[in-house]
């Protein structure tokens, strides 16, 4: 960190009380350590004074007229009056103008109830308007987005929303259009307003002018029952608040003051919620019988089966012939109680993880988010945090506000809005680190020979003085505390690449399957783990729909989702965060931790009582602090840790990237109604002359081939910025699984066809 | 007192927009002594000892402006305003067309003087052929060496870029003229930082008026007691005073500060036959009027100042007895809510409300009421803004509301305030 400069405080009087506050406090903030709550609307913590909405008005002595608290620094001696006669003229002038053309629709207002100007208009507005002619009409429902929706009336033109698009996000595209009385918020290009982000503009919004699709019209703040808890969506771990009414949950909204996310959520984190009620949820223990369909069991009956069978393969083959895949979804508690019972067994083939991740510890230079966001250069390996952990793309973009520089490095240009630079390789890096003072790694954990490349240049840095930090973002929220607590692979068991050959081999007698979805993201692909699991006498699958793994399962166990339980998870920073439970439940379902509680105790295995092993969890990460791009993580099968340059030969075929979305997925995405329009369709993005190679045209149908492997009818996408000779798609999408590749590997096109030819061809 | 041509002197006789006819009349020796002789410093010295003040509308002593600039080595903008938007101004796009040459030679001579070697140039987007004229200026000035690398053999460097505005009167307020150089919505920025401090490209940045800028190759040739010697103690110098509305002969006509109004008037060709002149707004559309018997009062800052108007950019509009004081008014503040970039609550709602409220009267719909109501709702919206476009409304609204108020009431056929329908 840097020196901690001697701040010098100011003196100043506050409505009569002495006030003490670092120099350069803005008055607004210094009124906060007093007494007085001096209403705001434009002004945001985070955003910055704007000086818009001139509600903020305060008598400064000695200043010619009222002045905003907003825009004003303290000055030494300086006495400010926060109330009186003067103050309150002022700003029910401001109030009288606000309301002026406001349409006062408080009863039908999804914010009625949490709105800053009906709070403040009961402070300063009159009770009748002296408009006499009729407010002016605007749009009600403009339809802004995707998620959002935009009622002109109400809008105060804050400039929040936008400026949160400008400061926060860089991605600029909300603006002010027109001006006068006619402005209205709009995106630039006239395209619909899409982010990543989007959802908190609906929060910042200090009226009900910017509110959610999900939300609108669905219930009445006071209505709504809170619970403070943690996404679990991805490995950054925003605080959240998720509310609930009538055993529904309604919407979620970030916590202002919450240090890992910097109070900010994702449109995943934020809006993937309808899953929960999901009619498709499996709500009762389901058995294959021998001709294939499931029946449904009850709880006692699952568990005996499930310990029974691992019972006997114990007895029969020795606990070789049993394996466990999961923890990256799970709490940390139902991770420990997990490797407990399967250790008690002797098993020892465990593996956290299904996909392409292989590593999930930082190393010893794991980073906090100050260091990230204090940065001076910011270095992506591998995918690109937007995609694989949203929120922490905020922080890099913050630390590109302070001045930092943003490097990219290999297959997949990032979607930042920051990058600076995209290299290819680890070692183009050279230069850019030179005159870096503090430099942040977040590497994607999939590679391990680029990640072994990195914590090679990490080292050298810190040891010649240079500030090193690192990051993994997980494809699992919680991989970081499955790895930490017992759920890797130790003294040469087998990984899950291992355990899927051995059952392929014949050698599994039982596999247990919590919360993973080998089938759509596991990179052996879904013919091999498909064989896997046929070839396996009894497998369990703990899960909260029927995913293409569930469906082959012997045994599917219905879970718990992440705000229906309680226990704690790990941030990619290694924080230990609380998940609190906060919607109920549905009947039928368990949380993977009592499942597990009840299975030990049927095989009569003791372990220690979930709750009591918060302590333990949170002691174990120090000591699994493995270095950044271990090569003892590196996949035996690895072929690919060479880096997509500008090789491909688009002649011959095209180098495949696959790409991570923050909305793909099989689970809670796919099966959540309401995120239909942010659901990715199956893509091939081109580089415009290497579409031009191949003859490929915007929207047209393509399918791509290596071999037996097939990806069948992807819509081609023909951008600027796609690296040339590549093909781009998405992974995990269930209607288009690409994990039957290997990233980087070399695919033929085959059967474009023109999007009106597939038209006519499937209406046939 | 007759007009004293300082500025427009040889506008109408010569073509100044021809470089070897500005050179011949002595155009750009200033420039030259400046370069080749003079320091930064010794410019500023002779700014600040000139009296000389902005000419843009808010009079502020220009030396002093340019005091406030930080010592430092950080890169540094002139920004030449030639937004010319307010209300009966049209003095800088004369200057623009009729003499580029002058202008640029100002403009060149300021940015020296403030130690930059970048100037901008802002012109409204609709002074198109001042543009064209002005660009001609600035590639001949290159071509002859007077823009570019090592000026006269020293190893000063300047650079002239013109910038269109796209037609918003907003754009003439100098944080929304950097916010539109750069780009962005032309929408005036919150201060502080101020330009001095933070303007153009976050740079310190000085932004000047085209005749202000203009006026320097005379002080530098006169010496400033030539300027102090003519004006008054506060307000020195020549203005270029742009002279409409009931007049015979509108026109600019540059005479000395404090000549008085009735001066303007005579020059101007008088009132109309058979006509008197019943008021007069002195300094552009956001200045009070002054009446009948203000016509002797001295034109210069600080009368006009000390009687509760303004000299603003120079533009002083004469009404007589014919004048319709409540169309007059609609007309103003149609235009200052068509302008109001729409940032702050009181000038963006207030500007609506007194228009429509204003329509109605006219439209035979008023109540007294609604005329008490222009005067407070004008006066509570001043003063509360974040730039003085929200307080401009004001000045001319309440001033002839209060003297002609029985115009105003004549179109008044509802006594009583009733509920009007939705
Ligand atoms: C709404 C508004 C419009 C303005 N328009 C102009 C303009 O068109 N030309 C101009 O020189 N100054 C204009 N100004 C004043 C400028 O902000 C600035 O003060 C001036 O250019 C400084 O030049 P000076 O110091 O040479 O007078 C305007 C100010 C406001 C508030
Ligand atoms: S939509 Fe909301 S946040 Fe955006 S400007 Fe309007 S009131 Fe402010
Ligand atoms: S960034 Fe991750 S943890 Fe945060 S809201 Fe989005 S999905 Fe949830
Ligand atoms: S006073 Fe009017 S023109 Fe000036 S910034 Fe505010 S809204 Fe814009
Ligand atoms: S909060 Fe200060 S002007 Fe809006």
């Amino acid at each position: 960190m840097s020196a901690r400069v001697d701040v010098k405080l100011v003196n100043l009087t506050i409505d009569g009380n002495p006030v003490r506050v670092p120099e350069g406090t803005l008055l607004v903030e210094a009124a906060k350590a007093v007494t007085t709550d001096i209403p705001v609307y434009c002004y945001h913590p985070k955003l910055g004074p704007a000086g818009l909405c001139r509600i903020c008005l305060v008598d400064i002595e000695k200043a010619p007229k009222l002045q905003i608290a907003c825009n004003t620094t303290v000055t030494e001696g300086m006495v400010v009056h926060t109330y009186g006669e003067k103050v309150d003229a002022g700003r029910k002038a401001v109030m009288e103008f606000l309301l002026l053309n406001h349409p006062l629709d408080c009863p039908i207002c999804d914010k009625g109830g949490e709105c800053d100007l009906q709070d403040y208009s009961m402070a300063y507005g009159a009770s009748a308007s002296r408009l006499a002619d009729p407010k002016s009409s605007k749009p009600k429902a403009i339809d802004l987005g995707p998620t959002i929706v935009l009622d002109d009336e109400r809008c105060i033109v804050c400039q929040r929303c936008s400026r949160f698009d400008e400061i926060i996000t860089n991605e600029r595209s909300l603006v002010v259009k027109d001006r006068g009385q006619r402005d209205v918020i709009a995106t630039a290009s006239g395209e619909p307003y899409r982010s990543n982000f989007s959802g908190n503009v609906t929060e910042l919004c200090p009226v009900g002018a910017l509110t959610s699709k999900t939300y609108r019209f669905k219930s009445r703040p006071w209505d709504n029952a809170r619970t403070h808890t943690t996404c679990t969506q991805c490995s950054v771990g925003c605080a959240l608040n998720v509310d609930e009414r009538y055993g529904a949950i309604t919407r979620t909204m970030s916590d202002e003051d919450d240090a890992v996310s910097d109070g900010w959520l994702c449109d995943r984190g934020r809006y993937n919620i309808a899953f929960y009620g999901d009619a498709r949820r499996i709500t009762t223990p389901m058995l294959r019988t021998p001709t294939g369909e499931f029946v449904q069991i009850g709880w006692d009956d699952a568990i005996e089966r499930w310990a029974k069978h691992l019972r006997d393969a114990v007895a029969s083959d020795g606990a070789d012939s049993i394996a466990a895949i999961g923890g990256g979804r799970l709490l940390n508690e139902e991770i420990l109680v997990l490797a407990q019972t399967m250790r008690a067994l002797g098993v020892t083939h465990l593996d956290w993880r299904a996909g392409r991740q292989r590593q999930a510890s930082p190393g010893a230079y794991g980073g906090t988010y100050v260091d990230l966001e204090t940065a001076d250069l910011v270095v992506a390996i591998g995918r690109p945090p937007s995609q694989t952990a949203p929120v922490l793309d905020l922080r890099i973009r913050k630390a590109v506000r302070n001045g930092a520089r943003y490097v990219t490095v290999g297959s997949h240009p990032s979607d930042s809005f920051v990058v600076s630079s995209h290299l290819a390789r680890v070692s183009d890096l050279a230069a850019h680190v030179e005159s870096a003072t503090r430099v942040a790694f977040v590497w994607d954990g999939i590679d391990a020979a680029v990640g072994a490349q990195a914590a090679e240049l990490a080292e050298s840095l810190a040891a010649r003085g240079t500030h090193v930090s690192t990051f993994v973002a997980s494809e699992q929220s919680n991989a970081r505390g499955a790895e930490a607590l017992g759920m890797s692979p130790q003294n040469g068991s087998a990984d899950s690449d291992g355990i899927f050959a051995a059952a392929r081999a014949g050698k599994l007698r039982v596999l247990s399957l919590l919360g993973v979805n080998p089938m759509l993201h596991h990179p052996l692909g879904a013919s091999a783990i498909r064989d896997a699991i046929e070839r396996t006498d009894f497998v369990v699958c703990t899960e909260l729909f029927l995913t293409e793994t569930a469906k082959l399962a012997h045994l599917v166990l219905p879970a718990r989702a992440a705000f229906e339980k309680s226990g704690h998870v790990y941030d990619l920073a290694g924080d230990v965060l609380a998940v609190n439970a906060g919607h109920t439940a549905p009947e039928g379902t368990l949380a993977d931790a009592d499942m597990l509680v009840a299975l030990a105790a049927e095989l009569d295995v003791t372990i220690a009582a979930p709750d009591s092993l918060h302590a333990q969890a949170s002691a174990a990460i120090v000591a699994t602090a493995t270095a950044f791009g271990d090569p003892k993580f590196a996949r035996a099968s690895d072929a690919t840790s060479e880096t997509i340059g500008s090789k491909g030969d688009a002649r011959n075929g095209v180098r495949i990237a696959i790409a991570a979305n923050i909305f793909s997925g099989g689970g809670s995405v796919y099966f959540d109604e309401r995120l239909a329009a942010l659901r990715p369709s199956p893509t091939a993005t081109f580089a415009r002359e290497t579409a031009a190679t191949l003859g490929v045209h915007a929207g047209d149908l393509v399918d791509l081939v290596a071999g037996e492997r097939t990806l069948v009818g992807l819509v081609a996408i023909i951008t600027d910025t796609a690296p040339s000779g590549v093909v781009t798609v998405i992974d995990g999408l269930p209607d288009a699984p690409a994990n039957e590749f290997a990233d980087g590997e070399t695919v033929a096109l085959a059967n474009v066809r023109s999007a009106e030819r597939a038209l006519t061809a499937g209406a046939v | 007192m007759p007009e004293t041509k300082v500025l427009t002197a040889g506008i109408g006789e010569a073509n100044l927009r021809d470089l070897a006819i500005y050179r011949e009349r002595g155009g750009y020796e200033q420039w030259r002594r400046a370069v080749a002789e003079m320091t930064p410093a010794q410019i500023q010295d002779v700014t600040m000892k000139s009296g000389l003040r902005g000419r843009g509308g808010a009079g502020f002593p220009t030396g002093r402006k340019w005091s406030f600039l930080p010592k430092n080595d950080r890169p540094r903008y002139m920004v030449c305003n030639c937004d010319e938007a307010e209300p009966g101004t049209f003095k800088d796009h004369m200057l623009l067309e009729e003499t580029p040459h002058q202008v640029l030679e100002g403009i060149l001579i300021g940015t020296y003087a403030i130690g930059s070697h970048h100037a901008f140039v802002y012109i409204r987007g609709e002074f198109r052929k001042g543009y064209e004229i002005f660009m001609q200026a600035v590639a001949d000035a290159r071509a002859a060496g007077f823009i570019g690398e090592n000026i006269f053999g020293t190893d000063y460097c300047v650079d002239v870029t013109v910038h269109r505005g796209a037609g918003a009167y907003i754009c003439g307020e100098e944080t929304a003229l950097i916010n539109s150089i750069e780009g962005r919505r032309g929408e005036p920025r919150l201060k502080p930082p101020f330009p001095a401090i933070k303007g153009l490209y976050n740079e310190p940045t000085v932004v000047n008026n085209v005749e202000t800028l203009a006026t320097l190759p005379h002080i530098l040739k006169n010496g400033p007691e030539w300027f102090t010697a003519v004006g008054t103690e506060k307000s020195p110098g020549y203005k270029i005073v742009s002279v409409s509305g009931h007049v015979k002969k509108p026109g600019n006509y540059e005479v000395p500060l404090g000549t008085p109004i009735s001066e303007l008037l005579a020059i101007a060709g008088g009132p109309r036959d058979g006509r008197t002149i019943v008021a007069v707004q002195p300094g552009g559309g956001s200045s009070a009027c002054l009446f009948q018997e203000h016509l002797d009062l001295g034109y210069d800052f600080d009368t006009m100042a000390a009687n509760g108007t303004m000299l603003g950019s120079g533009a002083v509009v004469f009404f007589d007895d014919t004048t319709n004081f409540v169309e007059a008014a609609l007309a103003l503040v149609q235009f200052y809510a068509h302008e109001s970039c729409g940032q702050c609550t009181p000038c963006r709602e207030g500007g609506h409300w007194l228009e429509v409220t204003l329509q109605r009267i006219l439209d035979g719909g008023g109540m007294h009421s609604d005329i008490d109501m222009l005067v407070s709702v004008s006066h509570q919206m001043t003063g509360l803004n974040l730039c003085p476009l929200g307080d401009s409304i004001e000045p001319f609204l309440a001033s002839v509301v209060k003297r002609f108020e029985a115009q105003f009431r004549a179109y008044v056929r509802t006594p009583e305030r009733v509920a009007v329908p939705a």
